[in-house]
């Protein structure tokens, strides 16, 4: 009787879940080989498992129904994101028609017409592309230095893409749009719970500004000019988050510039 | 996002096995398996640096059928249990599909933090670790609920007092 420690319940539990380190199981196959009620109660134990597991098991055999596919459930919610950011285009284009009214005196009001103009453009290619499932981008973020090549030659000037990593947003991709003076860049990017943000880069003069808030609907842009950049960043995140990922863009983006 | 629907997808036939014994009803069963993949796929991002998806999706699966079973307090026809559709993996003579339909009886009696302490760790095969981190208990509770389920059960199975039984 070597097997002076004290054997509680819980070790008996551990016993029967497989839980003990080889030298306690040898204490406890011991303690059971003298205690029969012990040896009793962890057999009935034992037995209420496998009842257990003959009542469920054949669950994890069956093939589950189709509605369960984790797959069409996450194409389910991308389709409902969708509309949503549908609904949202549509209740965008019900405040431009509505300020239309007032256009006149827009002028007074908004700082600098060029640079509402960068804004809305900014905001319909957002509201154009994030929606997009397939083809969001022409060239994906995957191909990184083709990006910058491309998008640098057809603007004309060094363009570095602002890497929003540690700020939780991987680049999806670009695509080359036509602006009001020349062409205009749309970089995309997204973080992991799908949540999309556009920056539109148009290369244009004009001197260093502060950044800007402007809101429409679910739409928030926070647009900026550097060195002869103008930069627009735009999505439906609180304005803490935006304003995070403009000024890392900001810095990248300024970066740029001294190359 | 592929690797993620990859890995949950292989643990859907245990989350529908951990749902059926925790709820009793095969439609609430895979009702709350929708929930919480639903729930799962929304929520992602909480899980990449905290660990690994198993026990995450258990937690999640706990949580709403805690809630739903709030929800449903006080509603007046409580479901019935669907005992004699029990299927069990082997023909079963009618003694021992009796003993089966005993217990899970018995289980639906059970105080809800016990049965699903229980079921993780003797149905789904979870270690205490797993189990505690699921529930979001120190481990020594967990085995004490597992204890008390495992005591409940047997006196609700076998009956009061000492029982007659071969042991060799």
């Amino acid at each position: 009787m070597n097997s002076k420690t004290t054997i509680t319940e819980a070790d008996l539990n551990a016993y029967v879940d497989g839980e003990l380190t080889p030298e306690r199981l040898a204490a406890i196959e011991a303690h059971l080989a003298d205690h029969p009620s012990d040896r009793e109660r962890v057999a009935a134990w034992q037995a209420q498992t496998a009842t257990l597991r003959s009542l469920y098991g054949h669950l994890a055999e069956e093939t589950p129904p189709l509605r369960l596919s984790p797959w069409r459930l996450a194409a389910e919610r991308r389709r409902n994101l969708r509309r949503v950011a549908m609904a949202t285009a549509a209740a965008l284009v019900l405040v431009v028609v509505g300020a239309g009214g007032g256009w006149v005196g827009r002028g007074l009001v908004m700082p600098d017409a060029t640079e509402m103009t960068l804004v809305s453009e900014a905001e319909a290619a957002h509201t154009l592309y994030t929606p997009e499932v397939l083809h969001p981008v022409e060239v994906g973020g995957e191909e990184g230095a083709h990006l910058t090549k491309w998008l640098s030659k057809r603007l004309d000037r060094s363009l570095i893409i602002p890497d929003l990593a540690p700020e939780g947003f991987s680049l999806v991709g670009g695509r080359l749009l036509p602006a009001a003076r020349g062409a205009a860049a749309l970089l995309m990017y997204e973080n992991v719970e799908g949540a999309r943000v556009t920056l539109y880069v148009v290369p244009q003069a004009g001197g260093e500004t502060a950044m800007r808030f402007t809101t429409k609907g679910d739409l928030t842009a926070v647009s900026w000019q550097v060195e002869a950049l103008g930069c627009v960043l735009v999505g439906s995140l609180p304005r803490d988050t935006l304003m995070k990922l403009a000024k890392a863009s900001y810095g990248s983006l300024e970066t740029g510039a001294n190359i | 996002m592929p690797g993620f629907l990859d890995d949950i997808e292989t643990l859907v036939p245990a989350l529908r096995r951990y749902a059926r014994a925790l709820t009793g009803n095969a439609d609430r069963a895979d009702d709350l398996v929708q929930d919480c993949l639903e729930r799962a796929i929304a929520k992602q991002s909480l899980w990449r640096p905290i660990g690994p998806v198993r026990p995450w999706l258990y937690r999640i699966m706990i949580n709403l059928h805690r809630n739903d079973h709030r929800r449903r307090r006080g509603s007046p026809e409580p479901e019935a249990l669907e005992l004699l559709s029990v299927e069990p993996a082997s023909p079963a003579t009618q003694g021992a599909r009796l003993a089966l339909a005993e217990t899970a009886a018995a289980l639906d009696r059970l105080p809800a933090e016990q049965r699903e302490a229980l079921l993780l760790v003797a149905l789904e095969g979870l270690s205490y670790a797993e189990a505690a981190g699921a529930l979001d208990i120190p481990v020594g509770t967990l085995m004490s609920r597992i204890s008390r389920a495992r005591e409940a059960l047997r006196a609700m199975v076998d009956g009061p007092g000492p029982r007659l039984r071969s042991v060799k």
